[in-house]
């Protein structure tokens, strides 16, 4: 028992943030990743989920498309996808193990934040955008101001739950080599005979610290909610 | 590309997709019982039955499929010694009769996987059936019970029913999720569909012509999948019982 821990002591800063020459590694890349990712994917998402929510048939359609294709590829296939096929000979683009990884992970998350923005755009109250357009608003301000902000509000719960659904999805950029949480672990424990009953302990911790990061999202976000619910959301709309 | 699609290719692929159609029907079934288990215990359990549900699905759900899987496949038989993990994870019985059956040279980590995704989807679905169940009409428990319905028959005519009903949709996103989530399986060597497709690669070196072939194949699932559970909904639920469950 002994033994396992001082192993697992040996290798924490490793898992945690990186073997010494690539840092930033680890959980730390992997908080990295799904962050970067989720914000690249959310300008895409605010774009898509608008166009899937609009009555203009030539702008859903293509919306649609991309949500469904994107959405329906498992990560694994999408990653390979993008490094191979993108980054391969046929395209010559070169993309590093890295910009792959970020490419794919934020076509990935972006449908599904397109699909959050449109139920929320969808359920925003029609007397809301009238009122707005009442006082004046012509239709870019009634959305960009009235409609997207309202969706944002309403739908922050769903978002959490993507972001952590996409912190998770990380775990899979394991296939590329890069070098975050899932590849060091795998890295350290090497093919290495000695290294094989340390294997449990480090997919132990590992679990560990994607289960213990996810929980500290979803209860940073529940507090953040209830922070926000004692005030009437349209009030502080109106008073913005 | 077509020359690429030799017999050889088209067998190994053809393998590999009904292998990932039999992981996907046969963890999505298994996920649907545990969860719904799981999620009724967490309801209506006391004691440690409430909390150990909960605990359940935080961890299920909040640990990567990948690393369920990679664990049980390959850590989590190393927690035995030597001799004894031969014996229960590689050499017996049932381990030989599902190699037999199945035609996977370690069986053992075709089942890793199968436990992976069945555990990581079960601790989904009980959280939307939990959630479901919170939606039904109070009343509906009520006339049961003043009309000398036993908790049991509530559970298995009214909670159950009702409950899967109104979280239909979110389930149905979530197994399409555990289909896709199945090529994750191909990392510990099962050869399924994603698995087959490396392979064909390796063998005519056209990576981007597989690929997109094995995108579309995927595709073309999660459109059927989708498919398919809206017929089976409409099976289920037919305009009587749904006027019933006045959902």
């Amino acid at each position: 028992m002994s033994h396992q821990l001082q192993f697992l002591w040996q290798n924490l800063p490793d898992l945690l943030i990186g073997f010494p020459q690539q840092r930033p590694g680890g959980l730390l890349l992997s908080v990295g990743l799904a962050l970067i990712s989720l914000g690249l994917g959310f300008f895409m998402a605010t774009l898509v989920g608008s166009g899937r929510a609009s009555p203009n048939r030539f702008w859903r359609w293509p919306a649609i498309l991309y949500i469904e294709v994107f959405r329906g590829l498992p990560l694994i296939l999408l990653l390979f996808l993008i490094h191979q096929g993108l980054g391969g000979r046929r395209f010559g683009l070169d993309l590093s193990p890295y910009q792959s990884a970020l490419i794919a992970l934020t076509l990935y998350t972006s449908a599904y934040q397109s699909e959050i923005i449109r139920a929320g755009l969808q359920a925003v109250p029609q007397q809301l955008v009238d009122s707005a357009k009442l006082v004046g608003g012509s239709t870019w301000r009634v959305y960009w101001q009235i409609k997207l902000r309202y969706t944002l509000k309403t739908m922050l719960p769903a978002f959490t739950g993507q972001a952590i659904s996409l912190f998770k999805d990380t775990s899979v950029v394991v296939v590329l080599g890069v070098s975050e949480l899932m590849t060091v672990a795998r890295t350290t424990l090497g093919s290495d005979i000695r290294n094989a009953p340390y294997w449990i302990t480090i997919y132990l911790a590992v679990g560990l610290l994607y289960l213990s990061v996810a929980v500290i999202i979803s209860s940073l976000a529940k507090r953040w909610e209830k922070k926000r619910v004692s005030h009437d959301l349209i009030f502080s709309l109106a008073n913005a | 590309m077509l020359n690429a699609l030799t017999p050889e290719t088209l067998t190994i692929l053809g393998q590999g997709l009904w292998f990932t159609l039999v992981l996907t029907l046969v963890t999505s079934l298994l996920a649907m019982v545990v969860g719904v288990l799981v999620g009724s215990l967490r309801l209506w359990g006391a004691g440690w039955l409430a909390w150990g549900p909960t605990l359940f699905i935080e961890i299920f759900r909040n640990i990567p499929a990948l690393v369920l899987i990679i664990f049980f496949a390959f850590a989590f038989p190393n927690a035995f010694a030597a001799p004894s993990r031969q014996t229960l994870f590689f050499d017996n019985g049932f381990i030989s009769w599902l190699g037999q059956v199945t035609g996977l040279s370690i069986p053992w980590y075709g089942l890793a996987a199968v436990l992976g995704l069945t555990l990581n989807t079960a601790a989904y679905i009980a959280e939307l059936f939990r959630a479901g169940v919170g939606t039904l009409p109070r009343e509906h428990i009520d006339a049961a019970r003043s009309m000398g319905a036993s908790w049991g028959t509530i559970f298995r005519v009214i909670l159950v029913p009702g409950g899967l009903r109104a979280a239909y949709p979110a389930i149905t996103s979530r197994l399409i999720h555990n289909m896709k989530n199945t090529a994750l399986a191909s990392i510990v060597a099962v050869p399924e569909f994603f698995n087959s497709v490396n392979r064909a690669i390796t063998q005519s070196f056209m990576a981007i012509e597989f690929l997109t072939l094995a995108a579309i194949l995927y595709l073309a699932l999660a459109v059927g999948m989708a498919l398919g559970l809206r017929w089976l909904k409409r099976w289920l639920y037919p305009r009587q019982a749904r006027r019933a469950l006045s959902l």
